[in-house]
């Protein structure tokens, strides 16, 4: 059978800001939680789907300079906002979903994670929201 | 009220701007990423004087 590859470089906005340029790590997990449902008489247990929880975490590089890392996030920790992630920069397809989160929260934000000699990066998490993925 | 996008991370810069659902305006405003384009208002009309005198 044959297997598809493709070289990893999702485009992400947040709050409709294009942050593609700024990350290097993106992790969009869709969440359903586990609700037991396990009775008397079961020798299993089982589960019934509860609430969403989606969550997408990304690192990206930290800059304060005018439209970029700092600047994008700085009005967003404690809100919800929408963000979007595909799998190439390529037209949305079939082959090219786009993902969105709407209503995602931000709950922290590392303002500095400086280290000597090195590029100061962050971890943002985005909890929550409404999953949706469109093919055009 | 109306938005217009203020840098090309947004989109286009000067095309107007239309949030989607769950957007945080108020967030983008802050970081000048759009600007807020108030609304002109109507033109108030040309005062003209009318004579409703009528000569005899």
């Amino acid at each position: 059978m044959a297997t598809s590859t493709y070289l990893s470089n999702p485009t992400v906005t947040i709050n409709s800001v294009d942050v593609t340029d700024q990350c290097s790590s993106a992790n969009l997990t869709r969440v359903i939680e586990a609700l037991e449902s396990t009775s008397f008489g079961k020798t299993a247990r089982v589960y019934v789907g509860g609430l969403e929880n989606s969550t997408l975490t990304l690192t990206m590089y930290n800059s304060f300079s005018a439209s970029e890392t700092y600047s994008t996030l700085s009005a967003l920790v404690g809100t919800s906002t929408t963000i979007t992630i595909k799998p190439t920069s390529a037209a949305t397809s079939a082959t090219n979903p786009i993902s969105t989160l709407t209503g995602c929260y931000l709950e922290t934000l590392p303002i500095v994670n400086a280290a000597l000699g090195a590029l100061d990066t962050i971890d943002i998490v985005l909890t929550g929201g409404v999953y949706s993925v469109a093919t055009s | 009220m109306t938005y217009t996008i203020a840098s090309s991370k947004v989109g286009v810069i000067g095309e107007p701007f239309i949030p989607a659902d769950g957007i945080n305006v108020a967030a983008l405003l802050e970081g000048g990423f759009i600007v807020e384009q108030s609304t002109p208002k109507p033109k108030k009309p040309a005062k003209t004087s009318t004579d409703t005198n009528e000569e005899i």
